[in-house]
């Protein structure tokens, strides 16, 4: 039957698809050891290390010379998104051996809480990325083409942790590989 | 009231209000914030007010776990019910009748155990229950080692390998194994069950490919199933079969992340006792681009020219596979497992292989009785000569059974005995394992060892054929063995003649 709900899956050309749920066995070495991937998150040091980053690529930014006040804030809200995108959104599993790699299909954001939506840490690491857009957009005096770079770079980090596309997948169809 | 009051009211409203608003700390810089940020432009300012309204409300939501409750709320009432139900089992259940029976079955051995022991019923017997096969329990040189090893290290080592557990002695026997074998290193297990079930998981992880023999021992099955990979069997020594899963492996996960796979097999298979068809299973690996496990606790001190297993066997080169897995508790007498192969293989393992890293290490006189073992192995190739031609007249005299045959290789010293299916089909047998037992009872009243193989059904992947499983030993000479033949073979006649045919 699992099969039949696979071939069928598959045979769909939905690019949007849904992570299957954990097998009884993933379930029980998921619950083995805590998830030292996702659990520093909760630390006050992991929150505070955001600032720290903003703030040290901005002055990284202006540093560099010929970078207006207006590049030097979106690069570094692009140079944020792209970063906490990699890092929450696009690498999955856990880089240590120990849950015998039960956790290889989900990315950080989903081990975070165990999957749980609205905790503080997750509300915390959603209001970064809108606070530092509002920032931008407003020391880029609303130029249009920085305000929807921001805007875009801003939305690419916001819909993927909004609990409506929790273990969701966009595949992009790969014409090659498809078998018969 | 006049519309010029309303507007005057309405005004005085909006001033106070503004004037409320003004009051509030940092009120400028939101109203300048506001002010700066609007610069003529509705449709951003709606959007980046909608965005803030968003932010707001999921700060406000409250937590909820998406994982499914798979429990029952119970009320204090409901709990205390169902405590007041409760019987404890007790810890230890009583046998049933069978468990008693099979229990009352054992023969004990008194004295030391060897090709001919006496039981404790005072019955002097030939052993063809133990591995013993080049009848290295009564050799005097591996006796004196480990006197010696004892006096020198003690009886055990009680930590880890890597934590004070290894000594000089358990180095040696590394070495001694990889010079024996000809691959470039070896590593030492603590128990020789352990050593296949802890060598897979370490190297395969889940979403790994396992492509197995079905006939696989229990302790392989166990160490797939703590691997967490996806596993496909083969049917017992069926190359094209192998072929066939391979080719469908190789469909089945195109296109996907490449994954490690291996195949996993046994050299002399424990449960059937017949030898895996080597050559073809090194070709369709290279083809197909897997690496090979192969568990040769029952090969290697068993087949080959001085007992190097499989490879000698085919005069295959040892390197060519990739992990090879062996029991120093067989033939070698000794205790514990090894893993053979190249020095990445062995390297990973000390940090990577369970039951190396967490178990004690294997007490130092085992390991080198082992190293003892493996130089007397080398040095006498006529133990291996003679251990076949035990086995081979042990065939002939049983080959004349018309109730029983061998699944087993003609030059195995490890022979399985089965019942025939136009026996099964005609004697009203109801039990096969009763039946084996019936005979096993019998030889040891006339004076031969014997055993059923044993197992549990229910830890099994695949169901074991029940059957006898004897093993030949160098330490009775080919008369001897012949003469236990005879007895096997009469006692199955024997207890055959009693089980009644099925009338049709």
């Amino acid at each position: 039957m699992v099969a039949n709900k696979e071939e069928r899956r598959r045979r769909s050309s939905s690019i949007i698809s849904h992570v299957q749920p954990e097998t009884i066995e993933e379930q029980i070495d998921q619950a083995a050891l805590p998830n030292l991937n996702a659990n520093w998150v909760h630390n006050k040091g992991a929150w505070v290390i955001h600032f720290v980053l903003i703030a040290g690529l901005k002055i990284f930014y202006d540093l560099l010379p010929g970078v207006s006040q207006e590049l030097s804030w979106t690069l570094t809200n692009i140079s944020y998104v792209v970063g906490s995108y990699l890092m929450f959104h696009y690498v999955t599993g856990i880089p240590f051996e120990f849950n015998a790699g039960a956790y290889d299909n989900l990315n950080m954001w989903e081990q975070i809480d165990n999957g749980d939506q609205y905790t503080p840490t997750k509300k915390f690491l959603l209001g970064v990325p809108i606070g530092l857009f509002l920032i931008s957009t407003h020391y880029t005096h609303y130029d249009l083409g920085m305000f929807v770079l921001n805007c875009i770079a801003c939305m690419c980090v916001v819909i993927p942790k909004l609990p409506s596309s929790h273990r969701m997948r966009l595949t992009v169809p790969d014409v090659l590989s498809s078998s018969s | 009231m006049s519309l010029h009051d309303t507007l005057v009211y309405i005004n005085t409203t909006v001033e106070s209000i503004s004037a409320q608003f003004n009051r509030i700390p940092g009120s400028a810089i939101i109203l300048r914030y506001v002010r700066s940020s609007y610069q003529n432009d509705p449709v951003r300012s709606l959007l980046e007010f909608c965005l803030f309204l968003f932010a707001v409300r999921y700060f406000l939501a409250s937590k909820y776990s998406v994982a499914k409750k798979d429990f029952v709320k119970l009320s204090t009432k409901e709990v205390d019910e169902l405590i007041d139900d409760w019987t404890p089992e007790p810890l230890v259940v009583s046998l049933d009748d069978a468990a008693k029976a099979e229990i009352e079955k054992i023969p004990v051995i008194v004295g030391q155990t060897g090709p001919k022991v006496k039981l404790a019923t005072g019955k002097a017997v030939m052993n063809l229950a133990s591995p013993n096969m080049l009848n290295l329990v009564s050799n005097e040189q591996m006796k004196k080692d480990a006197v010696s090893t004892i006096r020198e290290y003690g009886v055990g080592v009680c930590g880890p390998s890597g934590f004070y557990g290894y000594q000089e002695v358990h180095i040696e026997a590394e070495k001694a194994i990889a010079n024996f074998l000809g691959v470039p290193a070896a590593l030492l297990y603590a128990q020789a069950f352990n050593t296949i079930s802890a060598t897979i998981p370490a190297f395969a992880k889940r979403g790994d490919i396992i492509v197995a023999d079905s006939a696989c021992g229990i302790a392989i099955c166990k160490g797939i199933t703590i691997s967490r990979s996806t596993v496909r069997w083969f049917e017992h020594n069926d190359m094209e079969d192998l072929e066939r899963v391979l080719a469908s492996v190789q469909k089945e996960f195109k296109g996907q992340p490449l994954t490690r796979r291996f195949i996993v097999s046994e050299g002399l298979f424990e449960n059937v006792g017949d030898i895996c068809d080597l050559p073809r299973i090194i070709e369709l690996k290279a083809k197909y681009k897997y690496r090979l496990i192969l568990d040769e606790s029952y090969s290697i001190g068993v087949i080959g020219k001085v007992g190097r297993g499989t490879s000698e066997y085919f005069g295959i080169d040892p390197n060519k596979i990739d992990m090879i897995i062996g029991s120093m508790a067989n033939t070698m007498v000794a205790g514990g497992g090894f893993c053979a192969g190249s020095e990445y293989v062995v390297k990973h393992q000390r940090i990577n292989g369970n039951a190396y890293v967490f178990s004690a290490a294997l007490p130092g006189y085992l390991a080198k009785t082992a190293s003892t073992a493996l130089g007397i192995m080398a040095t006498s190739p006529e133990m291996f000569t003679q251990l076949k031609q035990n086995a081979r007249a042990f065939r002939d005299v049983i080959n004349k059974s018309q109730y029983v045959y061998s699944p087993s290789d003609p030059e195995s010293p490890l022979i399985h005995l089965r019942l025939k299916s136009e026996v099964l089909e005609t004697r009203k047998i109801e039990d096969e394992n009763r039946f084996l037992q019936d005979v096993v009872d019998e030889c040891i009243n006339n004076g031969v060892l014997v055993s059923r193989n044993k197992y549990v059904q229910s830890q099994e992947v695949f169901p074991v054929l029940p059957s006898l499983k004897l093993q030949v030993t160098t330490g009775l000479t080919k008369k001897e063995t012949e003469k236990a033949a005879m007895v096997v073979k009469a006692a199955i006649s024997k207890i055959m003649a009693k089980t009644p045919k099925i009338k049709r």
